[in-house]
């Protein structure tokens, strides 16, 4: 069957429609670039990993993007794409699964041929399955739960907020899961969910006339399969708020806060919901409102962010990754590593702006800034090629077509109003999820259940606004009652 | 004001934008010039170097602002990590621009902004749509001249170079990063990390006289770049670089950087961490510094992805076939002095520490006897090519690509150079540099693992 195809020509603006949920599909961008980028997604992802399972997902694509295929052994793929400086790089997210790869177009066919028969045509060697069911057990219990106290919170926030829910559970699964896991597991669901109905091929670049057609009848190989494509509710969690502690021995205390939003791209709210968050903490700027009080007035930290998308690895990179596209999001805060002793005052601190937020919204000039930043900033997030092919791939998830132009279209149709009625409606919540990671808990114990105030002193003057607010920030109540602050050891994280 | 104009390269430029690109791909990394960007450099009196590289990326353009200021430059005792604190007080206003206003002129321009620092330099960088230009570098320039700070704002910056400090201090990486570099340098500067000792970090907030200083040294026009790349033409860029980083003062400031003596012995040193890690070995050895002439860098880059690279016959052995290590890494950056050529590795177990500390010992001392392939070299050489040709896929991505160079030689010319010299390596070349640079008296060992045991 010849797939249904996406044309999105280089600098067009339009993404010419076919309906999300078609039979295997493609999204091509031609242009006159050296450079042939590669973005082979397959609609299913960690979401899809079995009970008892967790990981599965994450260890397939590993084995084929990091294994041999069964005509050559991994190392004989190393060695083939040494000359050409290239590699398959893999990522699974919840819903999306994305192989993806960039060679100069003087490669490409010997490129293409090596993807094409790791993704088509797996190895899936017991020795490969050993190596990398390894790195994934190691890069949960060290890569994360010891060397990376940020990405350490923010993770085990999703786990908090979707305990329970298809989502629970890290990308790369839980230590016991994987433990588990056989190499006839991953077979089986290569087998099940590496099908045409869950496929799309993303292409950009200066390929030639006729290319994408060969990669579209080289994919016809994999079987017809059905549909990956169901419905995720929102997490059921009980009214509340919570702090959940991750002890671990630390020089630091890292802080991430959030819960779930019904707000996605494809939301009627979502550009509304997107000034407001970029206005509070933008992404790794200066220019976020947190960020000014946090670290520019006091010098708490390093900075200060907020998220309506799930955004990993957000401490090496300042744009997001595409093909993380999810039905369910939540509104996330990250407070960067702050000194042990100014720990509770900055989860006040963070609290009380957002209270803020929720309660005064965008003044009309922030408004205006922000959305007029968000016009111009989807330049900067689509600026490659492989960027630009991304978001287009999350663009059919969504139903929303060409990003920059939905965010040019949306965004001069906004009012503040629009964007503080949103705050109202999707941002109020009395299910805030708190997680901090940090050597003793007690500060934040006796925080909440004594109201103890948590007086800062800083090491220069600080102007009469600042010290005015700081004295409602120490005393700002925690509302978290003292039996929802739980005490998690680091080793029972991902366990 | 007048402009010396040393080089224009306007031949490319002629071409259609769709030729230029087809141009470049028919064979031409391979065999041709590795930076296909036509360029043009111009120094400004003042001594300012102004390299403009138009692209055929529409709409955005990058400016990097390349100093010549790093942690190398940092000679006096207590005074660590200033260079990286100078990359943060840049943003803490300007005469012309309180902190507010440059956010507020960044922010309407849709503007990606920020910084970096290593050894060597200092980095700041905005991309942003090309009709800012002229608003974005009239900012740019005020901080770099006029840059205005209070002693409050100082001390709570120097918070945050403490909570950066504190953010990065989850990671053994860093630790035994330390431990490398003040095991192996006993006098030069790059004895320190970037970052600073943490002692010297948590006693900024005192130095406010000392930042003062340092910014009056570095921050002129002999030590700075500015690189403009994307949709912009040579002229614009000119006039606007001229009109706003014209009038500024040459300084007089050339610091004395302690020359590192010869080392004589095998240095070690051992980090105890005080949580769970799998154990990390670091084998490093004096290495030359950069280099487009003499060959002895340029062999041992070429050695260092075929010693140590992911299709060496240590990965094979050491990662996919004994499994025992899971991270094997090669770092041999280029500086102006000469650094270090450390191999990493990430173990998996701690019994197996002693024997990859002997395979990665055996590794050096192997290619100072034997000769490298020549199907691998060759096959090296086009990986460096490839690797270098793809990292330019957006106008800040040449940019980016481009500062490390600029920092060293200050022309993107020092890229053909370089490339052309790896053309002209030979294994015996590599052999013969191995043996001079891979001897005992010349390497620091360092390991690190957990107190605690892994779990």
């Amino acid at each position: 069957m010849m797939a249904r195809r996406i044309v999105l020509a280089l600098l067009t603006t339009t993404l010419l429609a076919t309906p999300p949920g078609a039979q295997s599909a493609s999204v091509v961008q031609p242009g006159t670039s050296p450079l042939v980028v590669f973005r082979i997604v397959f609609m299913t992802g960690a979401a899809f990993d079995p009970p008892g399972k967790e990981g599965l997902a994450s260890l397939t694509a590993a084995m084929l993007a990091e294994g041999g295929s069964r005509s050559m052994t991994y190392q004989q793929i190393v060695d083939a794409m040494y000359p050409i400086a290239t590699a398959v790089n893999w990522q699974v997210d919840k819903e999306m699964t994305v192989f993806t790869g960039t060679t100069h177009i003087e490669n490409l066919d010997k490129y293409y041929g090596l993807l094409r028969d790791m993704v088509l045509d797996p190895g899936f060697r017991q020795e490969d399955f050993t190596r990398l069911r390894d790195d994934a057990l190691n890069f949960l219990k060290i890569s994360l739960r010891e060397s990376n106290d940020e990405e350490l919170g923010k993770e085990y926030l999703y786990d908090v907020i979707y305990a329970g829910h298809p989502y629970g559970h890290h990308n790369r699964g839980t230590v016991g899961s994987l433990q588990q896991l056989t190499l006839e597991d991953v077979r089986a669901f290569y087998r099940t969910h590496y099908t045409r109905v869950n496929l799309v091929l993303g292409l950009g670049g200066g390929y030639p006339k006729g290319f994408e057609q060969n990669v579209e009848r080289d994919f016809e190989k994999l079987p017809a399969g059905t549909s990956d494509k169901r419905r995720f509710d929102a997490p059921k969690l009980a009214a509340g708020n919570r702090i959940a502690i991750v002890t671990r021995d630390t020089r630091s205390t890292a802080i991430s806060l959030g819960f779930p939003i019904d707000v996605t791209r494809a939301s009627p709210d979502w550009a509304a919901l997107a000034v407001a968050t970029s206005y509070f903490g933008q992404h790794r700027s200066s220019n976020g409102y947190l960020y000014g009080r946090l670290r520019e007035a006091r010098g708490l930290n390093y900075g200060d962010y907020a998220y309506i998308e799930y955004f990993p690895r957000g401490m090496f990179q300042f744009t997001p990754d595409p093909n993380l596209a999810r039905q369910q999001q939540i509104f996330q805060i990250w407070i960067r590593p702050v000194e042990v002793d100014t720990g509770v005052f900055t989860l006040r601190a963070a609290l009380y702006e957002y209270d803020k937020l929720v309660h005064t919204g965008l003044s009309r000039e922030a408004f205006e800034a922000t959305r007029q930043f968000l016009t111009k900033y989807s330049n900067v997030l689509t600026q490659t090629q492989s960027a630009r092919l991304g978001y287009a791939l999350d663009s059919r998830y969504y139903g929303i077509g060409d990003y920059n132009t939905y965010l040019r279209e949306a965004l001069p149709k906004l009012t503040v109003e629009d964007v503080n009625r949103a705050i109202q409606r999707h941002l109020t919540t009395d299910r805030m999820q708190i997680v901090i990671v940090t050597k003793d808990p007690r500060p934040f114990q006796d925080a909440v259940a004594k109201n103890t105030p948590s007086p800062i002193v800083y090491n220069s003057p600080k102007g009469k606004e600042i010290m005015d607010e700081d004295a409602l920030i120490q005393r700002y109540r925690i509302n978290v009652k003292p039996a929802e602050v739980t005490v998690v050891p680091v080793e029972r994280v991902f366990e | 004001m007048s402009v010396r104009r040393l080089l224009i390269v306007a031949a490319i430029l002629l071409l259609a934008v769709a030729g230029f690109y087809r141009s470049w791909a028919a064979g031409a990394v391979a065999s041709g010039k590795l930076f296909p960007y036509a360029y043009s450099i111009d120094d400004l009196p003042n001594g300012l170097r102004l390299v403009t590289v138009p692209t055929d990326y529409p709409n955005m353009v990058a400016l990097y602002t390349v100093v010549r200021a790093g942690s190398r430059d940092e000679v006096e005792a207590g005074k660590s990590g200033y260079a990286h604190l100078f990359e943060h007080l840049m943003f803490r206003g300007s005469e012309n621009y309180t902190p507010e206003q440059r956010d507020a002129l960044l922010k309407r321009a849709g503007a990606d902004s920020n910084a970096s620092t290593n050894q060597d330099r200092t980095t700041y960088y905005v991309v942003f749509s090309k009709e800012d230009l002229e608003d974005v570098l009239k900012a740019e320039a005020d901080r770099f001249q006029r840059l205005k700070y209070t002693e409050p704002a100082y001390k709570t910056e120097s918070l945050a170079v403490l909570g950066e400090y504190n953010k990065n201090s989850s990671a053994p990486t860093q630790r035994l990063d330390e431990a490398l570099y003040e095991t192996a340098f006993t006098r030069h500067t790059y004895a320190h990390t970037t970052m600073g000792y943490l002692k010297d970090v948590q006693d900024m907030p005192n130095q406010y006289a000392y930042s003062l200083d340092f910014y009056k040294r570095f921050y002129r026009p002999e030590y700075v770049t500015v690189v403009i790349v994307g949709d912009v033409t040579r002229d614009r860029a000119l006039e606007l670089t001229t009109k706003y980083f014209g009038g500024w003062a040459r300084g007089n400031y050339v610091p004395s950087i302690p020359a590192e003596p010869p080392q004589t012995e095998a240095r070690t040193a051992h980090v105890d961490w005080p949580s769970p890690t799998l154990p990390w070995l670091a084998v490093a050895f004096k290495g030359p510094a950069y280099s487009d002439e003499v060959k002895d860098k340029a062999a041992l880059d070429l050695l260092s992805e075929i010693a140590f690279g992911r299709n060496s016959d240590l990965y094979r052995r050491l990662v996919l076939e004994q499994q025992r290590v899971d991270q094997l890494n090669v770092d041999f950056g280029n500086h102006p002095d000469p650094e270090l050529f450390t191999a990493f590795a990430r173990i998996k177990k701690q019994e197996d520490v002693e024997d990859v500390r002997e395979q990665v010992l055996e590794t050096f001392a192997r290619f100072t006897r034997e000769q490298v392939d020549q199907s691998k070299l060759d096959a090296t050489r086009s990986r460096m090519r490839y690797g270098f040709a793809l990292r330019m896929n957006s106008s800040p991505a040449i940019a980016a690509a481009l500062a490390p160079y600029i920092l060293l030689r200050r022309t993107p010319d020092t890229i053909d150079k370089l490339f052309a010299l790896y053309q002209q390596i030979t294994s015996q070349d590599i052999q013969m540099t191995a043996a001079k640079y891979f001897t005992e008296s010349h390497r620091t060992i360092v390991t690190l693992d957990s107190k605690t045991g892994t779990k």
